[in-house]
């Protein structure tokens, strides 16, 4: 198998969860105005995701969507526990095996 | 007088973000079969450039899919606004029982038995995820 496609998943998966992170954290403090401190976060949020899409997109240029598009269903996972760890929120038992179930669903699809 | 107490409630209604997290969900599902009737038409465009993705650009329906996800990624901040990342992000993923179901049907792409697998554990994560936070809506 080709390294280069999954390189590029996992570079469009990176940028995808950082830029999550990043609008979770500029929409809370949007709470106090949409100002400087806003901006710092929102526009690297808007970087990453812009980032992420045309790798995406470029990846379906090859691909059909219901193989490409499941693989960003890891970042379920990654993106639930990073809340928890970077944005200090509370993560549930349930939550993290609901997570992993969606996870370990989305992997499936992806390998059919 | 009740007019504008109307309008109040639809807004209200409008603004629950459960609600936008379904409609986001359909968004998302839409932008991604514009996006990919986009890639499918300008696959073969030219040799240059072609693991950006930029060209793309060059179909009407990938302009479409861009639309879609600017209008799913403003549903999505306002979500954010209301709800932990954790537990929007988790219940967002319902599009990856959205998108294969809508590649199937409107792109005639085939789903096999161990998709359709796959699709089940992802529904039975959402609704562990969903469960408890449906129990606190109601306590609401």
């Amino acid at each position: 198998m080709n390294l280069l496609p999954l390189f590029l998943i996992l570079c469009s998966l990176v940028t995808f969860v950082t830029g999550q992170l990043l609008f979770k954290h500029a929409m809370e403090t949007s709470h106090t105005g949409f100002d400087r401190h806003f901006a710092k976060f929102f526009v690297p949020a808007i970087a990453c995701m812009t980032i992420s899409f045309f790798l995406t997109l470029g990846l379906l240029q090859r691909f059909d969507l219901s193989y490409i598009y499941p693989f960003q269903g890891l970042s379920v996972i990654i993106v639930s526990v990073m809340g928890g760890v970077v944005l200090k929120e509370k993560l549930t038992l349930q939550l993290i095996i609901g997570a992993l179930f969606i996870s370990v669903g989305v992997i499936l699809v992806s390998m059919s | 007088m009740p007019r504008a107490t109307n309008w109040m409630l639809v807004l209200r209604w409008f603004g629950n973000p459960w609600l936008q997290l379904g409609l986001n969900a359909l968004i998302v599902t839409v932008s991604e079969i514009f996006l990919k009737l986009g890639a499918r038409e300008t696959a073969n465009v030219t040799k240059q450039w072609n693991w950006t993705g930029v060209t793309g650009l060059l179909s009407v329906w990938t302009w479409l899919g861009i639309v879609c996800v600017i209008l799913s990624l403003v549903s999505w901040l306002y979500i954010l606004r209301k709800v932990p990342l954790s537990i929007a992000f988790p219940l967002s993923n319902v599009v990856h029982v959205l998108v294969p179901l809508a590649s199937w049907l409107f792109l005639g792409e085939l789903i096999g038995m161990k998709r359709w697998w796959g699709i089940s554990l992802v529904l039975i994560g959402l609704i562990i995820v969903a469960k408890p936070v449906a129990k606190i809506e109601e306590k609401l």
